[in-house]
């Protein structure tokens, strides 16, 4: 309890920290809905490893090219470039070989995951000015999160929820039934590019902010367990995005107080939630079936 | 223009591989009207480029009412859509009735009443909260007729309706695009394989073998020397 009291203590020295967590519990989920609905889940892993790898890539070019980065503003822009970068051209490569449709997903999931956490080591190790400091955006070294960051990805985050929010009708239509929308005039192709921009910039701030780990986690993990539980597609967004709130502000209590870190108890913890409502789904079926039988 | 859709030479293809050429033919308002044709002629391929969804290679398509104001409402084959989306009966329908509210506009109560009275026509009213996912077959085709029908299209066009479905359900689809056809006079144009479905309930055949396709009355469409070249079956029964 007093481990509660403290964390919510206005003067709480990690308080942008456990805002920043929250948020990147909040809106992964939403856009992470889209990815269980879409099948594209194996995306989920791929994405924010490319992500990273294209924050490693801004900062090997950066040295190459023996320009100085002063402060840390400098540094989050060049790291922002670098993984929007990666995380937008790899969704819009991999969904264009989707439509194609010449390999298995998976496999080509597969490839780039590897190729981007391969990329990741040797873009670190190939840069002659590689510092701990971008050893730990590249993990998203969270506990670091300065005011202005977070400011920063207050905006970011708030603009996608509300255009999820606003678009959901159009982005609803053409992920169930893309031939559907393109009859009825829709152009298919830009509420795509959209949702696929949407994305991009969620993983790209949330790799920056909880590293790839806690992005995969909170993108796949309270979009599934809300899955379960509901039946609108509205109430299956606004769950996921409480549940993945919640679970980051539990994770976040739990690090705290036990000095565990952040990212692999957010990410058990959402997973936890999912096994035990997974877990009482299937009990409360085997019951109901036994019960009919018996009737 | 009496004509609902009049295609003048044209060809569909993929690429710039052409699967069907020089295909003319007109479709009337009011008509019920089939594909027919042995498998892999090109019936999806003409259903398809009808709906704009595969590029016209050359030729014209002409529409008897402006598309953008009133598209033609498309009942695709049940098993394309995803059954992880949560979603109920009404939320489909509901997805005609918004076709036309523009980004950022909400939806007001006339779409919601429209997709109501659609699930009704296709007598599905009570089953408007259910999950999509949990219905029968034929009840998941009814919804999408109904789907279709919140467009308000002057023409209807469906793939397969009645595939995978068991007769009784066949028979439920069969008697809402019926109905919908005599008494609404709405035009209907339906992929089917069943011959005894079309013979029956269906106006004019579109018939599509080699490359390419020609329209007439259903009987001398499905003339005896026709259905034994075309299938290997002298009776014209499946």
């Amino acid at each position: 309890m007093s481990t509660l009291v403290e964390i919510l203590a206005p003067d709480f020295l990690l308080r942008n920290a456990l805002v920043g967590s929250v948020l990147v519990g909040v809106v992964c989920p939403l856009v992470g809905v889209y990815f269980v609905l879409r099948r594209m889940i194996f995306l989920g892993v791929a994405l924010p490893q490319l992500s990273a790898a294209g924050v490693a890539f801004a900062f090997l070019m950066s040295s190459l090219a023996q320009v100085h980065r002063h402060g840390e503003t400098a540094e989050r822009v060049l790291a922002m470039c670098g993984s929007l970068g990666f995380a937008f051209v790899g969704l819009v490569v991999l969904a264009a070989l989707e439509r194609q449709g010449r390999e298995t997903v998976e496999a080509r999931i597969g490839v780039t995951y590897a190729l981007a956490a391969a990329a990741s080591i040797l873009f670190v190790a190939a840069d002659p000015y590689g510092e701990a400091e971008m050893t730990h955006l590249l993990k998203g070294d969270i506990v670091t999160t300065t005011t202005a960051s977070l400011d920063v990805l207050m905006a970011v985050f708030g603009t996608v929820a509300v255009a999820l929010f606003a678009f959901r009708k159009e982005l609803l239509l053409v992920s169930f039934d893309r031939d559907m929308a393109v009859v009825l005039g829709k152009r298919a192709a830009l509420w795509d590019t959209l949702l696929y921009l949407l994305i991009g910039v969620t993983i790209s701030f949330g790799v920056m902010t909880a590293g790839p780990l806690v992005t995969f986690g909170f993108l796949v993990a309270p979009p599934l367990t809300a899955r379960l539980v509901t039946r609108h597609m509205l109430t299956f967004s606004i769950v996921a995005a409480l549940l993945g709130g919640v679970t980051a502000f539990v994770g976040f209590t739990v690090s705290y107080r036990w000095d565990l870190p952040l990212g692999p108890t957010d990410v058990a913890l959402a997973v936890a939630v999912l096994l035990v409502v997974a877990g009482w789904q299937g009990l409360a079926r085997v019951v109901g079936a036994r019960r009919h039988r018996g009737s | 223009m009496n004509a609902v859709v009049r295609l003048e030479d044209v060809s569909f293809g993929y690429g710039a591989q052409p699967v069907l050429r020089h295909v003319s033919f007109t479709v009337e308002r009011g008509e019920f009207a089939a594909l027919l044709g042995p498998n892999g002629a090109g019936k999806t391929t003409l259903f398809r480029g009808m709906l704009g969804l595969i590029p016209r290679l050359a030729g014209r398509i002409e529409y008897g009412f402006d598309r953008r104001v009133t598209p033609p409402g498309y009942v695709p084959q049940k098993e394309s859509l995803d059954p992880i989306f949560p979603l109920t009966a009404y939320e489909v329908v509901l997805m005609g009735a918004t076709a036309r509210i523009p980004p950022l506009w909400p939806v007001g109560r006339r779409p919601r009443r429209l997709a109501a009275d659609c699930l009704a026509r296709v007598g599905l009213a009570e089953a408007a909260e259910q999950p999509f996912w949990s219905l029968s077959g034929g009840q998941k085709q009814r919804v999408l007729i109904a789907r279709a029908l919140a467009v308000e299209p002057e023409l209807l066009l469906l793939d397969e309706p009645t595939a995978g479905v068991d007769p009784g359900a066949e028979a439920a689809v069969i008697e809402v695009i019926k109905r919908l056809n005599r008494e609404q006079g709405l035009t209907v144009i339906i992929v089917s394989h069943s011959l005894p479905l079309v013979r029956e309930v269906v106006g004019s055949v579109i018939w599509i073998e080699r490359g390419s396709a020609v329209k007439g009355p259903t009987a001398e469409m499905l003339s005896a020397e026709r259905l034994a070249n075309a299938f290997g079956i002298a009776t014209g029964v499946e």
